[in-house]
């Protein structure tokens, strides 16, 4: 298949059956998940401002699944991801990030979950005032690896191909590279989770397939989850599994086969033109 | 070693850390200037003193300072004058007096010194020969300021006028200045005192001068003193009476105040110019704060930097600040002849390195609330 299909639209109006289904995840064994949502909802305001944003929300992430999740904007896709990656508190239902319960933590346990997690933006989110290397160094700082760290940051950015670029600031780099130090600094710690949202949204269409095709060698090569949040058709083929959500509910939860035959050109339906 | 985030934050964005050295430095200059002033004030307020060839004061406990010294008997220092240690004592009288103008013929307050013209009571070099003794005895002659202000008129020897509708007659100069207490002082003979304050008794004494032999401890002898005379006199040492009257021009008066406020002022600047800069920096890096917050750091971490930041502004601020402020100092005394004695002391510049420090540390505190805020959640 190719990295892009013109029709290859998001299509919520799909036939399949709702979750869970096809990879048969939600099995009553207890088998080591990277991810395990139950029976999540989520709200955002208090009181009579109280909006729910997720509606029951039941979902496994296995280690080493490469997984695009998709569906219009509002649908409450980045909503799940900022709990997934334990950014916000969650009071209702069970959401176990690496097989821990965050659900009714505190802020500072909150953020002993997170130093396992990667978190790639958007925007890159880096520091003009530091260098490649210095941006990838901030996060091996958390580690308390203060020998080995400017190593560490270099090799890092030299699996990126950045070696020429390490002691660069972001304003001499391309939208493209600092994407890869953003994704550098992401990995470098090799968090067993990586949370990414539209991590391709600001590169135009050669970086961006390099940018994926690279976190999809490292998942496959280190066995790493990835969740992304994506709108960007032409990389969905990196994907084990890709998952639509619908105005705060997982509408469908399908591999690649399926996803492209439900979204083929031929069935395809106007509505996809609303997102 | 951790990377100096908070250092490379501001080093980054050259014109910000421009505006900001500029706005501690400026700060930092009005409070040196303003502690300077004082200090220059504080230092000239009771500078006469160092001119009396005494190491014990004797003064009425009423006595604010000098100029409202209560009289007290004679009998304290000749009880005095019997300590083991006391070489010599001597009167002291003080009083305002009229003093006209010849030219203008206006009256103006003047302060009087009146001793004894056989005692060495001062140091000063132009009383010391037996002619200026000789002059002081005269009749209605006394010697006249030099560094009074020029509104008492011509200061020349034998320039005759009228002090409090006497005839008064100009029998030398010196140069002693009068401080805060004094736009102007004259010296006369006991014997003219008594005859211009008439009646003035002269055994109701102003000050007692107490001269001690040279090995003496003047804090010992300070204590034997104090042991041998009644309460309705205070013993003091050379620092000791300069401490007392400073203390009250500086703190009795608005004088500390005034320059207090300033100080209180230029540090109130300096925080609105820190608060600005470092609210600025945060505003412009509250994502990648989010950032550092998503990947793991602590709300104390980010706390940290701001608080750096904060302290690098200070001392970066501080050093041109000093450096500006030692060559006003350099400028005032030179404009001023050396009457303002502005001089950087050592207890100062710590001091002003302190405030600098603080008046940074509240601007960090205050705008530190901000990064404490930065939302992870809110990146995405």
């Amino acid at each position: 298949m190719t990295d892009t299909e013109p029709g290859a639209g998001m299509n919520k109006n799909s036939s399949v059956a709702p979750i869970p289904s096809a990879n048969g995840t939600a099995t009553a064994v207890a088998e080591p998940v990277a991810v395990r949502i139950r029976d999540l909802n989520f709200f955002f305001g208090q009181g009579d401002l109280r909006k729910q944003v997720l509606y029951d929300i039941n979902l496994d992430l296995p280690y080493g699944q490469i997984v695009i999740m998709t569906g219009p904007s509002g649908s409450g896709k980045t909503t799940l991801l900022t709990l997934i990656g334990a950014l916000r508190t969650v009071r209702e239902g069970s959401l176990s990030v690496l097989d821990q319960e965050i659900v009714g933590l505190g802020r500072s346990q909150l953020v002993d979950v997170r130093r396992n997690i990667g978190f790639i933006f958007q925007a890159h989110n880096l520091f003009d005032s530091l260098t490649a290397s210095k941006n990838v160094e901030m996060a091996i700082e958390l580690t308390e690896d203060w020998q080995e760290k400017r190593e560490r940051a270099v090799e890092m950015l030299t699996q990126l191909g950045l070696s020429d670029r390490v002691d660069y600031k972001p304003k001499s780099l391309s939208g493209g590279q600092k994407q890869r130090v953003a994704i550098a600094r992401a990995l470098v710690n090799q968090p067993p989770l990586l949370l990414a949202d539209e991590p391709t949204a600001a590169l135009d269409k050669k970086s961006g397939r390099d940018v994926v095709t690279l976190m999809q060698k490292l998942a496959k090569e280190e066995g790493r989850t990835i969740l992304m949040v994506t709108h960007d058709n032409r990389i969905l083929d990196v994907a084990d599994r890709i998952i639509t959500m619908v105005d705060g509910r997982l509408e469908t939860d399908e591999n690649l086969a399926q996803f492209v035959s439900s979204h083929d050109p031929k069935s395809l339906d106007r509505r996809m033109f609303v997102m | 070693m951790r990377t100096p985030l908070a250092f490379l934050n501001l080093v980054h964005e050259k014109t910000r850390l421009g505006v900001a050295i500029a706005g501690v430095a400026f700060a930092v200059i009005l409070v040196f200037m303003n502690l300077g002033f004082l200090g220059a004030l504080s230092e000239t307020a009771a500078a006469f003193y160092a001119q009396f060839n005494a190491d014990l004061f004797l003064i009425s406990p009423q006595a604010l300072e000098i100029t409202t010294a209560t009289p007290f008997p004679i009998e304290r220092i000749y009880q005095v004058a019997g300590v083991e240690g006391v070489e010599d004592v001597m009167p002291l009288y003080v009083n305002y007096i009229q003093w006209r103008n010849p030219e203008t013929r206006e009256n103006r307050a003047i302060f009087a010194f009146g001793i004894n013209p056989d005692d060495p009571t001062f140091l000063l070099p132009e009383l010391q020969s037996a002619q200026a003794r000789n002059s002081l005895r005269r009749p209605n002659t006394v010697f006249f300021d030099r560094l009074s202000r020029p509104e008492y008129g011509p200061q020349e020897t034998g320039t005759r006028t009228e002090a409090d509708r006497r005839d008064v007659t100009i029998g030398g100069q010196y140069s002693l200045g009068g401080g805060f207490a004094a736009d102007g002082t004259i010296i006369m003979s006991d014997q003219n005192f008594r005859r211009y304050f008439n009646p003035f008794p002269l055994d109701q004494i102003s000050v007692g001068l107490i001269k001690l032999e040279e090995e003496v401890d003047a804090d010992e002898a300070r204590l034997a003193v104090m042991e041998l005379l009644p309460e309705d006199v205070e013993v003091y040492t050379k620092e000791g009476i300069i401490a007392r009257d400073r203390n009250y021009w500086i703190n009795a008066t608005s004088t500390g105040f005034i320059f207090g406020m300033g100080v209180a002022v230029a540090l109130v600047v300096g925080v609105v110019i820190v608060y600005q800069i470092l609210y600025t920096d945060i505003s412009s890096h509250m994502k990648q704060y989010a950032t550092l917050k998503a990947m793991g750091y602590r709300s104390g971490f980010l706390f940290y930097t701001v608080l750096q930041e904060s302290v690098i502004l200070a001392v970066l601020g501080f050093i041109p600040g000093f450096i500006l402020s030692m060559i006003l100092y350099q400028l005032t005394l030179t404009a001023t002849s050396g009457t303002l004695p502005v001089v950087m002391t050592l207890t100062r510049f710590i001091f002003v390195f302190i405030l600098t420090i603080f008046m940074c540390g509240i601007s960090g505190l205050i705008s530190v609330n901000k990064v404490i805020q930065a939302d992870p959640a809110e990146v995405f």
